[in-house]
């Protein structure tokens, strides 16, 4: 057998092994004490004096190489008998991290419905809870004693005749005008109180988003473009809108703006009372009374509001049908969010 | 408000199927909440803003179907009927004070047939979900939903001296309603009286004694303008509601108030036969019509539209209104009775915009013009959250109002400053809530309750008090731990029972995310730990006691709550950012054992040792501590890792010997410990 089918074989035969020691076996083979190569050097004598020398040479590189292969192979092996060892860890057991917190829903709603207006250039005010009677109605054109109060039940403090909890955001507006020139791009995210009668869908604390607009030239057609923009960003780019006429105090004219039911994608089901359509929020153009309020000309300056229920948002968005839950806080709940 | 179909097609040729006009309706503003079918007509339930009183009829609505349709408006004009002089009965009416009732009218019919209303008027009546009585209080009630002037029929018989006087009620005078109920009338409340009594609350109901019965023979009927702020008020004080009172409080039409008169006597005489004998009104006689001017382009800048000036010209005509060109855009419009809410050029832009249709108007993107876009204390919230939710803590909400047993509950005494709620529904709204940790036990417990092993809970709200002529809101944040929390290592699960270094942990790394350098835990009870930022107390931390929580019902369990001023914590906040030079030149690190007195703070062996270690040692810090069998009781183990390092070359181990030494000789001689 020549050198060269010699070394052939041998790494036809390294090929072929996967583990330690079949390694081991082609070792003995070629390099044991009884292998082929000390067959090979055994053979030296028997050759003629001349090719001896050549011969020798060959041999010794060949052992050279085939220590070199086998080192290299042997390498090779142990890291995947490595790896197949890392295999064994079972990964259906459970991965190992520090369990994170939980935002509570409406504060995600609210983070996300403002993040909305913040990218349109709104800038986002807070007011307090605790307001005056000027600002939550009069200020706003709501007269003291008329059924349009109906709406804005309220609730009043013992011995601060001139002060209540606001029921709604809407008080903001006549700080923030007051406080400052046009134009106006703001948003009011807050708490508000009630006395209503508590059932799965009334509490006496909730939260609304109010938002405003105001400059010269703000259109009742920029307030359908602005929230038809919102109401996609929210519940998505397929949703159907639609604009009713309705009456605030504050607003002239006034809108109350519907989607098509989320649920039932407008055929009708029992979130929506078979309507096809909800309700998301009460809108119009700033009355000009808000504005002779705050000491804005309204022949100059137009502008838009709108407001809406941050849990009646999350209520639709994530299918809660009973608002209590918001507050009771249960872990189970708020570790869903 | 009901109306039917088919009645307001008395008014109006409408061809529209019942529920094609149900979503025009809603599209113009008169939400049409319920349409069914009864018998063989349709009702119609619509949701009435509280701006349109014209509206609570059918003919209000008609006159909208006529705008939306482009129909003609059916509405023909009585006449008052003339009455021999022999057959005029003498009326006595007085209004004490004008503007409590601005338009009063009686109306004399005699011998009238009180019998059961014939069949269409009682169908029409039960329709809209109202009782049938008899032929003369159903025609009130008829003309009521058809005309929207609420109506009363008296016996006149029964009036003392046959005499109506229209007068505040005296103190603690008496009347029995309709409804059969006494009621306790004061000054505040408007009456129809005869001579001696109170006979019907003005606007809101009649009275027994004078009601039309079947052995009525003679009857006064009333139509008249009372004030509506009074009949809210008078309506509120007696927790009495009626369709009358709906009504008069949204302010009724004075012309429709005459009109209606006739019209109900006009079905008495061909319903209850009797003869007209007489009719008497005071107050207003002549209505002024208000003008609006309404500048077409104005309309147009507003809706952002381009509606033709004959185009709003005839919509507003066709809501009953009387327009006239003025100049090339503006329009001179003449404001009718029925429309008393029209005040402003604006009301009108909205008129147009209804009938022309919302859905018409386009949509477009404003410029918006943004604010100072800078990072606010609402931006800092969210990063508290975040880091937080980051730490394992779920937000909760809870609510700002709270009874006075839950302060009782959580050992606050303070009885100063605490805002009371004046009309709360229940117990659990009865004041403003002066602290925050309170709600957040209560929601801790509730979730133990629940088999929740651990609870990590926070809020950021504000608290109330009460200042001289203001409250005072001060947001807070509040913290509250229970529970063992189990995690995971490649040893298996651990589980580690939260203590008040739990909190703190969650507060040093909320305090160091947040820039704030300057701050300090110090003990101010034995459960209680003062939080401080800039030398000044921020807040608490707090390990409930067994008393304590036995108040919640929570057994056997280490509670930790803490309680944050957010307003002093933005004042230490500093999120400025300096980068100084990463260390080129490798520490050497040294540990420390020892056994230590229990007693003696770690801080300060800290403070001690870094101050000893100058310039070389860099860093002292705990690296384990130890608490248990294998060392006396009354101390504790504890290992202390120094790193000492130059900024300018490589260390030595000689050089640091020295220093090490003497930081160890600190820690026996001034310390005591023992090094192990």
């Amino acid at each position: 057998m020549d050198i060269n089918s010699i070394q052939a074989q041998i790494e036809g035969d390294l090929i072929k092994i996967d583990s330690i020691a079949g390694l081991e076996e082609v070792r003995v083979k070629y390099l044991g004490r009884k292998g082929l190569l000390a067959e090979l050097t055994g053979s030296i004598p028997n050759l003629p004096v001349e090719q001896r020398g050549i011969f020798g040479q060959q041999v010794n590189a060949l052992k050279n190489k085939l220590s070199g292969l086998l080192a290299e192979k042997e390498g090779i092996l142990k890291t995947k008998d490595s790896v197949f060892k890392k295999n064994n860890l079972d990964i259906g057991m459970p991965g190992i991290a520090r369990e994170l917190g939980h935002i509570h829903p409406i504060t995600q709603i609210i983070d996300e419905i403002c993040a909305i207006f913040i990218r349109m250039g709104f800038s986002i005010v807070e007011g307090p809870e605790v307001e005056t009677e000027y600002n939550n109605f009069t200020g706003l054109n709501i007269p003291l004693e008329h059924p349009s109060r109906d709406a804005f039940d309220t609730f009043y403090l013992k011995n601060y005749p001139k002060l209540l909890l606001r029921s709604h955001t809407s008080p903001v507006q006549v700080r923030a005008m007051k406080a400052q020139k046009p134009p106006l791009a703001i948003v009011v995210p807050g708490r508000v109180y009630r006395p209503d009668a508590v059932d799965a869908s009334h509490l006496f604390m909730f939260h609304q988003i109010e938002g405003f607009l105001v400059d010269k030239n703000i259109r009742f057609s920029d307030l359908k473009g602005i929230l038809e923009l919102f109401a996609k960003s929210v519940f998505g780019q397929d949703i159907k809108m639609r604009f009713r006429p309705h009456f605030f105090p504050f607003t002239e004219p006034s809108v109350e703006v519907d989607i098509s039911c989320i649920i039932c994608k407008g055929q009708g089901c029992s979130v929506c009372g078979r309507k096809g359509w909800l309700e998301i929020l009460g809108a119009g153009m700033i009355h000009p009374n808000v504005f002779k309020q705050v000491g804005y000309n309204w022949k100059v300056y137009t502008g838009f509001a709108f407001g809406m229920g941050v849990e009646r948002i999350a209520m639709l968005k994530y299918g809660i049908k009973d608002i209590r839950l918001f507050f009771e806080n249960d872990l189970r709940f708020l570790k869903q969010f | 408000m009901k109306i039917t179909y088919n009645w307001l097609k008395d008014f109006v040729n409408l061809k529209a199927s019942p529920q094609e006009l149900a979503e025009k309706l809603t599209m113009a503003g008169l939400e049409v909440v319920a349409l069914e079918k009864v018998g063989g007509d349709f009702v119609l339930e619509i949701e009435i803003t509280s701006n349109r009183p014209d509206w609570l009829s059918v003919l209000g609505v008609a006159r909208e179907v006529g705008a939306i349709y482009g129909l003609k408006l059916k509405n023909p004009k009585l006449k008052e009927p003339k009455i021999k002089p022999n057959d005029l009965w003498p009326i006595k009416i007085s209004v004490s004070q004008k503007q409590d009732c601005p338009f009063y009218s009686g109306r004399i019919i005699s011998d009238v047939k009180v019998g059961s209303s014939v069949q269409w008027l009682k169908e029409r009546v039960e329709s809209l979900g109202c009782r049938s009585v008899n032929n003369i209080v159903d025609i009130t009630n008829y003309c009521l939903f058809e005309l929207g002037q609420p109506l009363h029929a008296f016996d006149l018989d029964k009036l003392g001296n046959r005499e109506i006087r229209v007068r505040r009620a005296h103190a603690d005078e008496k009347i029995v309603t309709l409804d059969g109920v006494t009621r306790v009338l004061g000054p505040e409340i408007l009456v129809i009286a005869d001579t001696q009594k109170p006979i019907a609350l003005a606007g809101i109901m009649g009275g027994k004694e004078t009601e039309v019965t079947a052995k009525t023979r003679n009857i006064l009927l009333e139509s008249a303008v009372f004030n509506p702020v009074l009949i809210r008020r008078a309506k509120q004080k007696l927790g009495l509601q009626s369709e009358s009172a709906y009504r008069f409080e949204r302010g009724v039409d004075w012309e429709a108030a005459s009109n209606a008169s006739l019209a109900a006597q006009d079905l008495i005489l061909k319903l209850a036969s009797g003869k007209p004998a007489g009719f008497k009104s005071l107050g207003v006689t002549k209505v002024t019509y208000p003008v609006i001017n309404l500048d077409v382009v104005y309309l147009n800048k507003v809706l952002g539209t381009a509606i033709t000036v004959l185009k709003a010209k005839q919509i507003l005509k066709s809501l009953g209104l009387q327009v006239q060109t003025k100049t090339r855009s503006i329009l001179n419009v003449k404001v009718p009775s029925f429309r008393q809410d029209l005040k402003l050029p604006v009301d009108l832009v909205e008129e147009v915009a209804r009938i022309y249709g919302y859905a018409k108007v386009p949509q477009t993107l404003p410029a918006v013009k943004p604010g100072q876009a800078v990072l606010d204390k609402r931006d800092l919230l969210g990063s508290i959250k975040n880091i937080l939710c980051g730490l394992g803590l779920s937000e909760a909400i809870t609510y700002s109002l709270i009874d006075r047993a839950l302060l009782k509950k959580s050992g606050i005494n303070a009885d100063t400053g605490i805002i009371e709620i004046l009309n709360p529904l229940s117990r659990e709204q009865e004041i403003l809530r002066p602290e925050l940790f309170p709600s957040l036990i209560r929601i801790l417990a509730y979730n133990l309750d629940q088999q929740q092993e651990q609870v990590s809970i926070f809020e950021i709200a504000n608290i109330f008090s009460g200042q001289a002529n203001a409250v005072a809101e001060k947001p807070l944040l509040g913290i509250a731990l229970c529970g063992a929390q189990g995690f995971f290592t490649k040893q298996g699960l651990i589980k580690d029972e939260i203590s008040l270094l739990h909190l703190k942990g969650i507060l040093e790394v909320l305090f160091s995310r947040l820039g704030i350098k300057n701050f300090d835990f110090t003990r101010q009870q034995d459960n209680k730990i003062n939080i401080m930022i800039n030398q000044k107390q921020a807040g608490f931390m707090l390990d409930l006691n067994p008393q304590e929580q036995a108040a919640f019902d929570i057994k056997n369990r280490q509670v930790v709550l803490a309680q944050v001023d957010l307003d002093k914590l933005f004042g230490g906040i500093n999120l400025g950012k300096k980068f100084s030079d990463v260390p080129k030149y490798p520490p050497i690190t040294r540990d420390i054992s020892f056994v230590i007195n229990e007693g003696i703070s770690v801080q300060e062996l800290l403070v001690a040792i870094e101050a000893k270690g100058l310039p070389l040692l860099k860093q002292a810090k705990i690296a384990d501590y130890y608490q248990g069998k294998q060392i006396p009781a009354g101390s504790k183990g504890l290992t202390i890792s120094c790193l000492y390092r130059l900024d300018s070359r490589t260390l030595t181990e000689a050089e640091i010997v020295p220093v090490h030494n003497s930081i160890c000789s600190l820690l026996e001689e001034r310390f005591g410990v023992q090094l192990r």
